[in-house]
Protein backbone atom coordinates (compact mmCIF):
# COMPACT_ATOMS: atom_id res chain seq x y z
CA UNK A 1 0.00 0.00 0.00
CA UNK A 2 1.53 3.46 -0.64
CA UNK A 3 2.09 6.23 2.13
CA UNK A 4 -0.04 8.43 -0.41
CA UNK A 5 -2.70 7.29 -2.45
CA UNK A 6 -4.64 9.84 -4.72
CA UNK A 7 -7.69 8.37 -6.59
CA UNK A 8 -9.50 10.80 -9.57
CA UNK A 9 -9.24 13.94 -7.23
CA UNK A 10 -11.40 16.55 -8.44
CA UNK A 11 -11.44 20.04 -7.19
CA UNK A 12 -13.53 23.00 -8.33
CA UNK A 13 -13.41 26.57 -7.04
CA UNK A 14 -16.87 27.86 -8.16
CA UNK A 15 -16.88 27.03 -11.77
CA UNK A 16 -13.48 26.75 -11.81
CA UNK A 17 -12.34 23.11 -12.31
CA UNK A 18 -8.63 23.27 -10.69
CA UNK A 19 -7.93 19.75 -10.29
CA UNK A 20 -9.12 17.35 -13.13
CA UNK A 21 -9.04 13.92 -11.78
CA UNK A 22 -5.44 13.43 -10.12
CA UNK A 23 -4.02 10.18 -9.38
CA UNK A 24 -0.87 9.47 -7.88
CA UNK A 25 0.73 6.80 -5.64
CA UNK A 26 3.45 7.86 -3.79
CA UNK A 27 5.53 5.33 -1.77
CA UNK A 28 7.29 5.83 1.81
CA UNK A 29 10.53 7.66 1.18
CA UNK A 30 10.18 9.04 -2.16
CA UNK A 31 10.79 12.16 -3.02
CA UNK A 32 8.41 13.71 -5.55
CA UNK A 33 8.91 17.50 -7.10
CA UNK A 34 5.70 18.74 -8.70
CA UNK A 35 6.11 21.53 -11.17
CA UNK A 36 4.43 23.28 -13.61
CA UNK A 37 3.03 26.84 -14.59
CA UNK A 38 1.36 29.11 -12.53
CA UNK A 39 -2.25 27.79 -12.30
CA UNK A 40 -1.55 24.58 -12.71
CA UNK A 41 -3.15 23.47 -9.37
CA UNK A 42 0.31 22.05 -7.63
CA UNK A 43 -0.66 24.32 -4.59
CA UNK A 44 -4.30 23.08 -4.56
CA UNK A 45 -3.25 19.05 -5.31
CA UNK A 46 -0.45 19.86 -2.01
CA UNK A 47 -3.52 20.83 0.04
CA UNK A 48 -5.50 18.43 -0.42
CA UNK A 49 -3.50 16.21 0.55
CA UNK A 50 -3.66 17.19 4.03
CA UNK A 51 -7.43 18.27 4.16
CA UNK A 52 -6.16 22.02 4.13
CA UNK A 53 -8.71 21.90 1.07
CA UNK A 54 -11.64 19.79 0.43
CA UNK A 55 -11.90 17.94 -2.87
CA UNK A 56 -15.51 17.13 -4.23
CA UNK A 57 -15.05 13.82 -6.25
CA UNK A 58 -12.67 10.83 -5.85
CA UNK A 59 -10.55 9.95 -2.36
CA UNK A 60 -6.80 10.54 -1.24
CA UNK A 61 -5.72 8.47 1.32
CA UNK A 62 -2.74 9.01 3.84
CA UNK A 63 -1.29 6.60 6.07
CA UNK A 64 -3.92 4.38 5.73
CA UNK A 65 -6.64 7.64 6.96
CA UNK A 66 -9.05 8.74 4.80
CA UNK A 67 -8.14 12.50 4.16
CA UNK A 68 -11.69 14.53 5.18
CA UNK A 69 -12.16 17.97 6.39
CA UNK A 70 -13.31 16.61 10.04
CA UNK A 71 -12.19 18.31 12.42
CA UNK A 72 -10.99 14.82 14.21
CA UNK A 73 -9.92 13.47 10.86
CA UNK A 74 -7.47 16.36 10.13
CA UNK A 75 -5.83 16.17 14.22
CA UNK A 76 -4.96 12.52 13.11
CA UNK A 77 -3.66 13.42 9.94
CA UNK A 78 -1.21 16.01 11.77
CA UNK A 79 0.39 12.94 12.94
CA UNK A 80 1.30 11.94 9.83
CA UNK A 81 1.48 15.07 7.34
CA UNK A 82 3.66 17.64 7.57
CA UNK A 83 3.30 21.32 5.96
CA UNK A 84 5.90 23.43 5.10
CA UNK A 85 4.68 27.11 3.51
CA UNK A 86 6.28 29.51 1.21
CA UNK A 87 5.85 32.37 3.54
CA UNK A 88 6.97 30.40 6.70
CA UNK A 89 3.65 31.22 9.06
CA UNK A 90 5.60 30.85 11.80
CA UNK A 91 3.84 32.30 15.13
CA UNK A 92 5.52 35.70 15.28
CA UNK A 93 4.56 36.00 19.33
CA UNK A 94 5.85 32.88 20.33
CA UNK A 95 9.90 32.10 20.55
CA UNK A 96 11.26 29.39 18.14
CA UNK A 97 11.10 26.57 21.19
CA UNK A 98 7.17 27.32 21.97
CA UNK A 99 6.65 27.29 18.32
CA UNK A 100 8.09 24.00 18.03
CA UNK A 101 6.58 22.20 21.13
CA UNK A 102 2.81 23.99 20.89
CA UNK A 103 1.40 21.42 18.78
CA UNK A 104 3.33 18.01 19.72
CA UNK A 105 2.36 19.14 23.52
CA UNK A 106 -1.40 19.74 22.21
CA UNK A 107 -2.03 17.12 20.00
CA UNK A 108 0.64 14.02 20.67
CA UNK A 109 0.59 14.99 24.19
CA UNK A 110 3.61 14.98 25.01
CA UNK A 111 4.64 16.50 28.23
CA UNK A 112 6.88 20.03 28.36
CA UNK A 113 10.19 17.71 29.18
CA UNK A 114 9.52 15.17 26.07
CA UNK A 115 8.45 18.36 23.90
CA UNK A 116 11.54 20.40 24.48
CA UNK A 117 13.68 17.54 24.13
CA UNK A 118 12.07 16.83 20.59
CA UNK A 119 12.61 20.74 19.95
CA UNK A 120 16.18 20.44 20.75
CA UNK A 121 16.64 17.39 18.54
CA UNK A 122 14.59 18.77 15.50
CA UNK A 123 16.41 22.26 15.80
CA UNK A 124 19.62 20.34 15.83
CA UNK A 125 18.89 18.40 12.32
CA UNK A 126 18.42 22.10 10.78
CA UNK A 127 21.39 23.91 12.57
CA UNK A 128 19.54 26.07 14.86
CA UNK A 129 20.09 24.66 18.21
CA UNK A 130 21.21 27.56 19.71
CA UNK A 131 18.08 29.85 18.39
CA UNK A 132 15.48 27.85 21.01
CA UNK A 133 15.04 30.88 22.62
CA UNK A 134 15.07 33.31 19.57
CA UNK A 135 11.59 34.81 18.19
CA UNK A 136 10.75 34.21 14.21
CA UNK A 137 11.43 38.12 14.26
CA UNK A 138 15.12 37.90 14.97
CA UNK A 139 15.96 35.37 12.51
CA UNK A 140 16.42 35.34 8.54
CA UNK A 141 14.37 34.35 6.51
CA UNK A 142 16.30 31.18 5.79
CA UNK A 143 16.23 30.47 9.21
CA UNK A 144 13.06 30.82 9.84
CA UNK A 145 12.27 28.48 7.25
CA UNK A 146 14.25 26.28 8.59
CA UNK A 147 12.86 26.60 12.39
CA UNK A 148 9.12 25.74 10.04
CA UNK A 149 10.83 22.74 8.82
CA UNK A 150 11.81 21.96 12.57
CA UNK A 151 8.32 22.22 13.70
CA UNK A 152 7.12 20.32 10.88
CA UNK A 153 9.36 17.39 12.00
CA UNK A 154 8.67 17.70 15.60
CA UNK A 155 5.10 16.34 14.78
CA UNK A 156 7.06 13.21 13.65
CA UNK A 157 4.97 13.30 10.15
CA UNK A 158 5.64 10.43 7.72
CA UNK A 159 5.27 12.91 5.00
CA UNK A 160 6.36 16.21 4.17
CA UNK A 161 4.44 18.66 2.17
CA UNK A 162 6.34 21.60 0.85
CA UNK A 163 4.93 24.26 -0.97
CA UNK A 164 7.19 26.68 -2.92
CA UNK A 165 9.47 26.61 0.24
CA UNK A 166 12.34 28.84 -1.30
CA UNK A 167 10.71 31.17 -3.24
CA UNK A 168 9.97 33.91 -0.55
CA UNK A 169 14.24 33.89 0.15
CA UNK A 170 16.71 35.70 -0.67
CA UNK A 171 18.40 33.89 -3.34
CA UNK A 172 21.81 33.75 -1.08
CA UNK A 173 19.85 31.88 1.79
CA UNK A 174 17.76 28.95 -0.66
CA UNK A 175 20.93 26.93 -0.48
CA UNK A 176 20.66 26.73 3.16
CA UNK A 177 17.03 25.25 3.40
CA UNK A 178 17.75 23.11 0.39
CA UNK A 179 20.28 21.44 2.15
CA UNK A 180 17.56 21.07 4.96
CA UNK A 181 16.11 19.11 2.65
CA UNK A 182 18.54 17.11 0.73
CA UNK A 183 19.41 15.16 4.57
CA UNK A 184 15.70 14.83 5.08
CA UNK A 185 15.90 12.79 1.65
CA UNK A 186 18.74 11.10 2.48
CA UNK A 187 17.37 9.83 5.55
CA UNK A 188 14.47 8.21 3.99
CA UNK A 189 11.78 11.42 4.61
CA UNK A 190 8.98 11.04 1.85
CA UNK A 191 8.38 14.68 0.64
CA UNK A 192 6.28 15.85 -1.56
CA UNK A 193 7.43 19.29 -3.22
CA UNK A 194 5.77 21.94 -5.25
CA UNK A 195 9.05 23.89 -6.50
CA UNK A 196 10.99 25.78 -9.09
CA UNK A 197 14.13 24.56 -8.09
CA UNK A 198 14.44 22.42 -10.90
CA UNK A 199 18.14 21.80 -10.47
CA UNK A 200 16.79 20.38 -6.97
CA UNK A 201 14.39 18.33 -8.75
CA UNK A 202 16.28 17.07 -10.86
CA UNK A 203 19.28 16.09 -8.83
CA UNK A 204 18.15 15.11 -5.41
CA UNK A 205 13.90 14.43 -6.66
CA UNK A 206 13.18 10.77 -7.43
CA UNK A 207 10.15 11.30 -9.60
CA UNK A 208 8.76 14.55 -11.49
CA UNK A 209 5.40 15.33 -11.99
CA UNK A 210 4.11 17.85 -14.47
CA UNK A 211 0.73 18.91 -14.13
CA UNK A 212 -0.91 21.65 -16.35
CA UNK A 213 -4.51 22.33 -16.74
CA UNK A 214 -5.43 21.07 -13.26
CA UNK A 215 -3.60 17.26 -14.89
CA UNK A 216 -0.42 15.42 -14.15
CA UNK A 217 -0.11 15.93 -17.83
CA UNK A 218 3.56 14.04 -17.54
CA UNK A 219 5.34 12.67 -15.01
CA UNK A 220 8.44 9.89 -14.50
CA UNK A 221 11.37 9.42 -12.82
CA UNK A 222 13.59 12.92 -12.35
CA UNK A 223 16.35 13.13 -14.73
CA UNK A 224 14.52 11.16 -17.26
CA UNK A 225 11.95 13.85 -17.47
CA UNK A 226 14.51 16.38 -17.54
CA UNK A 227 16.42 15.03 -20.37
CA UNK A 228 13.33 13.21 -22.22
CA UNK A 229 10.10 15.43 -21.81
CA UNK A 230 7.77 13.69 -23.80
CA UNK A 231 5.33 16.27 -24.43
CA UNK A 232 5.49 19.93 -25.89
CA UNK A 233 3.71 21.19 -22.90
CA UNK A 234 6.70 20.39 -20.71
CA UNK A 235 9.39 21.30 -23.52
CA UNK A 236 7.80 24.77 -23.27
CA UNK A 237 7.81 24.62 -19.74
CA UNK A 238 11.60 23.35 -19.19
CA UNK A 239 13.02 25.60 -21.96
CA UNK A 240 11.51 28.77 -20.19
CA UNK A 241 12.80 28.22 -16.53
CA UNK A 242 15.99 26.51 -16.99
CA UNK B 1 -21.56 91.55 39.21
CA UNK B 2 -20.44 87.70 39.26
CA UNK B 3 -19.59 86.34 42.67
CA UNK B 4 -17.74 83.91 41.07
CA UNK B 5 -14.17 83.76 40.64
CA UNK B 6 -12.00 82.43 38.16
CA UNK B 7 -10.44 80.15 40.75
CA UNK B 8 -14.78 79.11 41.72
CA UNK B 9 -15.28 78.95 38.07
CA UNK B 10 -12.08 76.09 37.50
CA UNK B 11 -12.80 74.42 40.97
CA UNK B 12 -16.48 73.73 40.51
CA UNK B 13 -15.78 72.40 36.90
CA UNK B 14 -13.06 70.08 37.86
CA UNK B 15 -15.47 68.77 40.68
CA UNK B 16 -18.15 67.97 38.20
CA UNK B 17 -14.91 66.44 36.02
CA UNK B 18 -14.92 63.63 38.45
CA UNK B 19 -18.06 62.40 36.94
CA UNK B 20 -16.95 62.72 33.62
CA UNK B 21 -14.19 60.82 34.41
CA UNK B 22 -16.33 58.32 36.15
CA UNK B 23 -18.97 57.71 33.45
CA UNK B 24 -15.76 57.20 31.40
CA UNK B 25 -14.44 54.45 33.78
CA UNK B 26 -17.91 53.00 33.77
CA UNK B 27 -18.88 53.12 30.35
CA UNK B 28 -15.35 51.92 29.09
CA UNK B 29 -15.53 48.65 31.61
CA UNK B 30 -18.87 47.92 31.19
CA UNK B 31 -18.43 48.07 27.22
CA UNK B 32 -15.22 46.40 27.06
CA UNK B 33 -17.13 43.80 29.13
CA UNK B 34 -20.58 43.18 27.15
CA UNK B 35 -17.90 44.13 24.11
CA UNK B 36 -15.63 40.67 25.15
CA UNK B 37 -19.00 38.66 25.47
CA UNK B 38 -19.99 39.64 21.61
CA UNK B 39 -16.66 39.36 21.28
CA UNK B 40 -16.44 35.47 21.72
CA UNK B 41 -19.94 35.37 20.11
CA UNK B 42 -18.99 36.61 17.36
CA UNK B 43 -15.98 33.85 16.75
CA UNK B 44 -17.61 31.29 17.94
CA UNK B 45 -18.92 30.50 14.42
CA UNK B 46 -22.31 29.49 15.16
CA UNK B 47 -24.04 31.68 12.54
CA UNK B 48 -26.96 32.96 14.67
CA UNK B 49 -24.72 34.48 17.64
CA UNK B 50 -22.73 35.99 14.80
CA UNK B 51 -26.05 37.17 13.09
CA UNK B 52 -26.89 38.53 16.39
CA UNK B 53 -23.97 40.48 17.54
CA UNK B 54 -23.87 41.83 13.66
CA UNK B 55 -27.21 43.26 14.35
CA UNK B 56 -26.78 44.74 18.05
CA UNK B 57 -23.35 46.70 16.04
CA UNK B 58 -25.08 47.82 13.00
CA UNK B 59 -27.75 49.20 15.56
CA UNK B 60 -25.17 50.94 17.79
CA UNK B 61 -23.02 52.46 14.59
CA UNK B 62 -25.94 52.97 12.54
CA UNK B 63 -27.61 55.53 15.12
CA UNK B 64 -26.56 58.67 16.86
CA UNK B 65 -25.35 58.44 20.58
CA UNK B 66 -27.98 60.79 21.64
CA UNK B 67 -30.59 59.09 20.65
CA UNK B 68 -29.10 55.99 22.27
CA UNK B 69 -29.81 58.14 25.46
CA UNK B 70 -33.17 59.28 25.09
CA UNK B 71 -34.17 55.72 24.19
CA UNK B 72 -32.88 54.19 27.60
CA UNK B 73 -33.67 57.64 29.48
CA UNK B 74 -37.06 57.87 28.39
CA UNK B 75 -38.09 53.90 27.07
CA UNK B 76 -37.21 52.91 30.27
CA UNK B 77 -39.62 55.16 31.85
CA UNK B 78 -42.11 54.30 29.84
CA UNK B 79 -41.88 50.49 31.89
CA UNK B 80 -42.72 52.28 34.93
CA UNK B 81 -39.40 52.15 35.99
CA UNK B 82 -37.62 54.96 37.36
CA UNK B 83 -33.86 55.84 36.03
CA UNK B 84 -31.49 58.16 36.93
CA UNK B 85 -29.55 59.84 34.78
CA UNK B 86 -26.82 58.51 36.04
CA UNK B 87 -27.72 55.00 35.17
CA UNK B 88 -29.52 56.16 31.84
CA UNK B 89 -25.58 57.48 30.59
CA UNK B 90 -24.06 54.46 32.11
CA UNK B 91 -25.91 51.94 30.43
CA UNK B 92 -26.40 53.73 26.79
CA UNK B 93 -22.70 54.58 26.90
CA UNK B 94 -22.05 50.57 27.91
CA UNK B 95 -24.27 49.89 24.80
CA UNK B 96 -22.66 52.06 22.72
CA UNK B 97 -19.20 51.80 23.52
CA UNK B 98 -19.73 47.65 23.72
CA UNK B 99 -20.62 47.71 20.06
CA UNK B 100 -17.60 49.66 18.66
CA UNK B 101 -15.25 48.01 20.60
CA UNK B 102 -16.95 44.57 19.56
CA UNK B 103 -16.28 45.90 15.73
CA UNK B 104 -12.48 47.14 16.68
CA UNK B 105 -11.34 43.73 18.02
CA UNK B 106 -13.46 41.84 15.34
CA UNK B 107 -10.93 43.84 13.26
CA UNK B 108 -8.37 42.47 14.90
CA UNK B 109 -8.84 39.22 15.17
CA UNK B 110 -9.47 39.20 11.14
CA UNK B 111 -6.14 40.76 10.82
CA UNK B 112 -4.26 37.90 11.75
CA UNK B 113 -2.55 36.52 8.43
CA UNK B 114 -4.66 33.58 6.85
CA UNK B 115 -1.53 31.65 7.40
CA UNK B 116 -1.44 31.49 11.04
CA UNK B 117 -4.35 29.30 10.72
CA UNK B 118 -3.42 27.18 8.10
CA UNK B 119 0.12 26.76 9.35
CA UNK B 120 -1.83 25.42 13.34
CA UNK B 121 -4.54 23.41 11.18
CA UNK B 122 -1.74 21.70 10.00
CA UNK B 123 -0.03 21.25 13.12
CA UNK B 124 -3.34 19.60 14.27
CA UNK B 125 -4.39 22.52 16.52
CA UNK B 126 -8.48 22.33 16.97
CA UNK B 127 -10.51 25.53 16.76
CA UNK B 128 -10.12 26.72 20.02
CA UNK B 129 -6.70 25.79 20.67
CA UNK B 130 -5.87 28.22 17.37
CA UNK B 131 -8.08 31.17 18.80
CA UNK B 132 -6.57 30.73 22.65
CA UNK B 133 -3.09 29.71 21.54
CA UNK B 134 -2.57 31.47 17.88
CA UNK B 135 -4.70 34.42 17.46
CA UNK B 136 -6.35 36.03 20.30
CA UNK B 137 -2.58 36.65 21.64
CA UNK B 138 -1.38 38.22 18.49
CA UNK B 139 -4.92 40.03 18.21
CA UNK B 140 -4.60 41.01 22.19
CA UNK B 141 -1.70 43.14 21.02
CA UNK B 142 -2.83 44.94 18.14
CA UNK B 143 -6.34 45.91 19.99
CA UNK B 144 -4.76 48.27 22.48
CA UNK B 145 -3.73 50.69 20.42
CA UNK B 146 -7.06 51.46 19.17
CA UNK B 147 -9.11 50.16 22.29
CA UNK B 148 -7.07 53.36 24.01
CA UNK B 149 -7.77 55.71 21.27
CA UNK B 150 -11.65 54.47 21.41
CA UNK B 151 -11.50 55.69 24.90
CA UNK B 152 -11.26 59.03 23.91
CA UNK B 153 -14.67 58.63 22.08
CA UNK B 154 -16.44 57.46 25.04
CA UNK B 155 -14.89 60.71 27.29
CA UNK B 156 -16.35 63.39 24.76
CA UNK B 157 -19.56 60.95 24.13
CA UNK B 158 -19.94 61.59 28.36
CA UNK B 159 -20.93 65.12 27.38
CA UNK B 160 -24.23 64.35 25.74
CA UNK B 161 -25.45 63.00 29.21
CA UNK B 162 -25.28 66.75 30.11
CA UNK B 163 -28.87 66.81 27.91
CA UNK B 164 -30.44 64.51 29.91
CA UNK B 165 -29.72 66.25 32.87
CA UNK B 166 -26.43 64.46 33.78
CA UNK B 167 -24.58 66.79 35.77
CA UNK B 168 -20.92 66.11 34.89
CA UNK B 169 -18.42 68.24 33.05
CA UNK B 170 -20.72 70.01 30.49
CA UNK B 171 -23.61 70.45 32.45
CA UNK B 172 -22.09 71.91 35.04
CA UNK B 173 -20.49 74.27 32.42
CA UNK B 174 -23.42 75.52 31.02
CA UNK B 175 -25.11 75.89 35.13
CA UNK B 176 -21.84 78.27 35.64
CA UNK B 177 -22.22 79.96 32.36
CA UNK B 178 -25.75 80.80 33.41
CA UNK B 179 -24.65 82.19 36.47
CA UNK B 180 -21.92 84.08 35.41
CA UNK B 181 -22.28 85.27 31.99
CA UNK B 182 -19.05 84.04 30.70
CA UNK B 183 -19.10 81.61 28.21
CA UNK B 184 -16.08 82.20 26.51
CA UNK B 185 -13.99 81.96 30.25
CA UNK B 186 -16.47 79.15 31.23
CA UNK B 187 -16.58 76.65 28.10
CA UNK B 188 -12.54 77.20 27.18
CA UNK B 189 -11.92 76.20 30.61
CA UNK B 190 -14.38 72.88 29.67
CA UNK B 191 -13.00 72.56 26.78
CA UNK B 192 -9.14 72.56 28.22
CA UNK B 193 -10.41 70.24 30.91
CA UNK B 194 -11.78 67.53 28.25
CA UNK B 195 -8.08 67.95 26.55
CA UNK B 196 -6.08 67.42 29.35
CA UNK B 197 -8.29 64.47 29.72
CA UNK B 198 -8.22 63.28 26.13
CA UNK B 199 -4.88 64.29 25.49
CA UNK B 200 -2.95 61.84 27.22
CA UNK B 201 -4.97 59.27 25.90
CA UNK B 202 -4.01 59.77 22.33
CA UNK B 203 -0.43 60.12 23.41
CA UNK B 204 -0.72 56.83 24.75
CA UNK B 205 -2.69 55.29 21.63
CA UNK B 206 -0.44 56.43 19.32
CA UNK B 207 2.86 55.41 21.25
CA UNK B 208 1.01 51.86 22.23
CA UNK B 209 1.07 51.86 18.16
CA UNK B 210 4.31 52.63 17.37
CA UNK B 211 6.00 50.47 20.32
CA UNK B 212 3.94 47.33 18.88
CA UNK B 213 4.56 48.07 15.66
CA UNK B 214 7.99 48.39 16.07
CA UNK B 215 8.58 45.60 18.01
CA UNK B 216 6.13 43.48 15.89
N1 LIG C 1 -8.89 30.05 -2.62
C1 LIG C 1 -9.15 30.04 -3.93
N2 LIG C 1 -10.33 30.49 -4.40
C2 LIG C 1 -10.61 30.49 -5.72
N3 LIG C 1 -9.78 30.06 -6.66
C3 LIG C 1 -8.58 29.60 -6.28
C4 LIG C 1 -8.20 29.58 -4.90
N4 LIG C 1 -6.95 29.08 -4.80
C5 LIG C 1 -6.58 28.81 -6.06
N5 LIG C 1 -7.54 29.11 -6.95
C6 LIG C 1 -7.47 28.92 -8.41
O1 LIG C 1 -7.14 27.58 -8.65
C7 LIG C 1 -6.23 27.45 -9.73
C8 LIG C 1 -5.02 26.68 -9.28
O2 LIG C 1 -4.36 27.41 -8.26
P1 LIG C 1 -3.09 26.89 -7.52
O3 LIG C 1 -2.78 27.86 -6.44
O4 LIG C 1 -3.28 25.47 -7.13
O5 LIG C 1 -1.99 26.98 -8.66
P2 LIG C 1 -0.43 26.75 -8.54
O6 LIG C 1 -0.10 25.75 -9.55
O7 LIG C 1 -0.04 26.48 -7.16
O8 LIG C 1 0.10 28.17 -9.01
P3 LIG C 1 1.37 29.00 -8.46
O9 LIG C 1 2.58 28.44 -9.16
O10 LIG C 1 1.08 30.39 -8.91
O11 LIG C 1 1.42 28.85 -6.98
C9 LIG C 1 -5.94 28.86 -10.19
O12 LIG C 1 -6.76 29.12 -11.32
C10 LIG C 1 -6.36 29.73 -9.04
O13 LIG C 1 -6.84 30.96 -9.51
MG1 LIG D 1 1.05 27.55 -5.65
Amino acid sequence: MPLVNIDNVHKYYGDNHVLKGIDLRIDAGEVVSIIGRSGSGKSTLLRCINGLETYSEGGIIVDQMEVTDDDSQIRKLSKSVGMVFQHFNLFPHLTVGQNITLAPKLVRKLSAEEAAETAREVLQKVGLQDKFDSFPGELSGGQQQRVAIARSLAMRPKVLLCDEITSALDPELVGEVLKVLETLATEGMTLILVTHEMNFARDIGDRVIFMHQGKVWESGEAKAVFANPQTPELQTFINAVL
Amino acid sequence: MSAFTDWDILRNLLLAARWTVALSLIAFAGGALVGLLLTFMQISGRVVLVQMTRLYVELFQGTPLLMQLFLVFFGISLFGIDVSPWTAAALALTLFSSAYLTEIWRGCIESIPKGQWEASRCLGLNYVEVMYHIILPQALRIAIAPTVGFSVQIVKGTALASIIGFVELTKAGTMLNNATFEPFKVFGFVALIYFLLCYPLSVASRMLERKLHASG
